[in-house]
């Protein structure tokens, strides 16, 4: 072990030198890590690879990482000049280590900005780091703005592109290919990394709340992502039966689904039922058309697709609920589940309020007022007390759910939730000899359906 | 406050709550508490002392105010620690972490609570303050963390929290801020860090504290709330973060404070709650840990402290549940923030 300051130095700067080459012989290292080791050997590097694994000895890092911070901070400070090549090294170095030092992901920001460091880098770094620190808020918050980068250029390229004319046309046109393709390609190693880190810890908000930004930012509005999304999750989630965020992550789908069949319009909270405001004013011709069992709407073009949107939908909550319903009965006792239960019948119960006042008008595109509900309310007075079956209970005017239900195309509608279909379940759970704790969270369900749901009717 | 980098950064396992062993700290333990936080600052190894440099504003915060809560902020070196914030802001008017870190509203933030508990707010250009906060504004409301653009709801609380200590809350557009943090709001009445994000008990906690300041707490669903909250509490009496995660002091102050901002704190077993957080005492060496039996550090030790102020230990002084700072130093400044009954 060094004994002398500068004999210090000279160790650290070996190290570091170390883990740059290690890097450069092998470009494929994918996890880092540090090997348990109180002491070091004469003559022997600290730093190990193995199987695309790079490891640190323990004993090294004490040094290693004092040295590295104290360096960037340094040269921070105007006190101490590094050359741009030893300051991509040093900072890589300080930030494996430990990823939350903020000041030394700036240092990289600067470097990427000035056009000496490839952004793409940064997000291999970030995922090298995210392997041994999968929380690191400070790692999840650089690759957003890397990611923000990329976008950026690949778009101006893109641009770029679309103004050409005649012979450019044709090399416009195969970089908006290139373009699509290396879009799709950051996009999809984006959702890997957070699967991965999803994987290595359980509930982990960071990682599944990038996925979101990642899909807001980089997907907005394509289904066919939203789609396998969901289906990518489902198994996922199916063996992680306890991590709320996994099935946070599925509600968010669900809910952007919703809005991207344009049934209903972006949702705003003020619109919601639990906020008590207005219901938003949307025109839907399709649904009048549904409501009234006849065409008395507005015919669109469109109208197939409208009513296979529908279909869609309908198969979606009916499938979400299936999911739960069977985790729920396979793996008793978990929260999670319970909470997930509540939120989809939540956006179903959501949709459907926004959308009874069309049911309700026959089609006229009078924009009902708040009054007509009252209806529905009268119709939904049983709902406090779970037993009544009728689909009025929850005042909606769809043929009753148990009849095979056929659009007028003929697209079959799968069984949506309803508050009496959640009842005849929760007996089901109820009336077993469940343990205590499923139990508990089913009888918490059944009190949120009757004060919260039922409170709306 | 500087400890919200920490709300995202708790462990947890995949057992469900923790079971409290009959020999487990059941009484206050002050003094040792005091002794422990005294001497913490003056064990600097390198390694460990690197490590959490990058937030040692908000370490700094934690430590003097819990010694606060504790009346014994006289022991801890007023000049050392002025001297320190002044040489930590930066021409931009932002607060780093320490001297050579870059300057962030999350620092900014504890930087001013620290100078708020020693009534020395002039030890920083607060004029600057003010512009470097307003200048992070976007226009949708919500506010980037530094100049790089990160947004999340717990930036917003830092900056209504920060200009509200300094009193120039009218520097920004209120309206705006309150119109995106409310665009947070989930289903179960609770708050993501940004739309779309799941609930969880530390930007919840940001977020009420957000409205509070800003006089807009009827804006929430108090009831929804409230319920979610609870349901965080376990059979051990700890309360966690998020469902099917551990029982934590850290989130029992998260919870415990929103419950008190929305006027419901008696909707939870207050007893129980009181023997988790005792329990989580080291009787040996001194303060506070996420979990009976784990490891103490000063950012436990304060939420431990806190929330019991909170239940109403007498031997405390009370705290206030939306800045996390004794009242009586909020009532020097004027500060009444806003609290549902
Ligand atoms: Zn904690």
């Amino acid at each position: 072990m060094a004994e002398s300051q500068s004999e210090l130095d000279v160790l650290v700067q070996r190290v570091v030198k170390d883990i740059t080459n290690a890097f450069k012989r092998n470009p494929n290292i994918d996890e880092i890590g540090v090997i348990p080791c109180p002491e070091g050997r004469y003559n022997r590097s600290p730093i190990v690879v193995v199987e695309n694994k790079l490891g640190v000895e323990s004993w090294c890092v004490k040094f290693l990482l004092p040295y590295v911070h104290h360096k960037v901070l340094l040269y921070r400070q105007r006190k101490n000049w590094l050359d741009k090549e030893a300051l991509v090294d040093i900072t890589s170095t300080l930030l494996l280590l430990n990823p939350d030092v903020t000041t030394a992901w700036n240092v990289r920001k600067e470097l990427i900005q000035s056009g000496v460091l490839k952004a793409e880098k940064d997000l291999y770094l970030g995922k090298l780091a995210l392997t041994k620190f999968p929380k690191s808020p400070e790692t999840w918050i650089h690759r957003r703005w890397v990611l923000q980068q990329i976008l950026r250029r690949l778009s101006a390229v893109d641009c770029d592109g679309k103004q050409q004319q005649g012979e450019a046309e044709r090399a416009a046109v195969e970089r908006s290919q290139q373009f699509s393709y290396h879009f799709a390609q950051l996009l999809h190693k984006e959702l890997n990394v957070c699967s991965d880190a999803a994987c290595s810890y359980p509930s982990n908000y960071n990682a599944w709340s990038h996925r979101i930004w990642v899909l807001q930012h980089m997907a907005k509005g394509n289904v066919k992502v939203f789609h396998d999304e969901l289906s990518t999750t489902r198994q996922w989630v199916s063996m992680h039966v306890s991590d709320h965020s996994g099935f946070h992550y599925r509600q968010f789908l669900l809910q952007e689904l919703i809005e991207e069949f344009s049934l209903t319009p972006a949702p705003s909270k003020n619109c919601s039922p639990l906020h008590q405001s207005m219901p938003r004013t949307c025109f839907l011709p399709s649904i009048s058309v549904l409501a009234n069992g006849e065409q008395s709407g507005i015919q669109t073009i469109d109208e197939d697709e409208r009513e296979l949107d529908l279909a869609k939908l309908f198969e979606l909550f009916h499938q979400e609920m299936e999911l739960c319903s069977d985790l729920i009965r396979s793996f008793p006792g978990h929260e999670t589940l319970w909470s997930h239960r509540r939120h989809v019948f939540y956006l179903w119960h959501q949709w459907r309020w926004e959308h009874q006042l069309y049911f309700n008008c026959n089609g006229s595109t009078v924009l009902c007022n708040i009054g007509d509900t009252d209806q529905l309310k009268q119709g939904g007075q049983g709902s406090g007390d779970c037993g009544a079956g009728s689909m009025e209970v929850d005042g909606i005017s769809l043929p009753d759910s148990r009849d095979s239900k056929r659009l007028k195309r003929g697209f079959r509608l799968s069984n949506p939730p309803s508050l009496s279909s959640e009842c005849t379940f929760l007996s089901t759970i109820l009336d077993r000899q469940c343990n205590p704790e499923q139990r508990h969270f089913g009888l918490a369900y059944k009190k949120w359906l009757e004060s919260v749901i039922g409170k709306e009717l | 406050m500087g400890s919200l980098n920490y709300i995202q950064g708790e462990t947890g396992t995949q057992v469900k709550d923790v079971f409290i062993s009959p020999d487990a700290p059941h009484t206050l333990l002050l003094d040792k508490h005091a002794d422990y936080i005294a001497a913490y600052g003056s064990k600097k190894d390198d390694y460990e002392y690197t490590l959490s440099e990058y937030l040692r504003m908000s370490g700094i915060y934690w430590g003097l105010t819990v010694m606060d809560l504790m009346s014994q902020l006289p022991r801890m070196n007023r000049q050392e620690i002025v001297d320190f914030i002044t040489a930590c802001q930066h021409e931009c008017g932002g607060v780093g972490a320490s001297i050579g870190h870059d300057p962030h509203l999350l620092y900014t933030l504890s930087a001013v609570q620290i100078l708020c508990l020693y009534d020395s707010v002039d030890a920083l250009d607060v004029d600057k303050i003010v512009e470097y906060v307003k200048g992070l504004q976007q226009a949708d409301g919500s506010f980037a963390g530094d100049k790089w653009g990160e947004i999340d709801t717990r930036f917003s609380f830092c900056a209504v929290a920060t200009l509200s200590l300094l009193g120039k809350m009218d520097a920004i557009d209120v309206d705006k801020a309150v119109e995106f943090v409310l665009s947070c709001m989930n289903f179960d009445g609770g708050f993501g860090c940004r739309p779309g994000s799941e609930s969880h008990a530390g930007q919840i906690y940001c977020c009420t504290g957000f409205l509070s300041l800003t006089g807009q707490l009827h804006q929430l669903n108090a009831d929804l709330l409230g319920w979610w909250l609870c349901e965080r509490q376990l059979p051990s009496g700890g309360l966690n973060g998020r469902p099917e995660k551990l029982p934590d002091v850290c989130y029992s102050w998260w919870v415990l404070a929103s419950l008190r901002i929305i006027g419901k704190i008696h909707w939870i077993d207050k007893d129980k709650l009181r023997s988790f957080i005792l329990a989580c005492q080291d009787e040996e060496t001194g303060g506070f840990a996420d979990r009976p039996g784990d490891m103490v550090d000063p950012f436990h030790t304060l939420f431990g402290i806190a929330g019991l102020s909170l239940l109403g230990d007498e031997k405390i002084k009370a705290v206030n549940p939306v800045l996390c700072m004794p009242e009586d130093v909020l009532q020097k400044l004027g500060l009444k923030p806003e609290l549902l009954s």
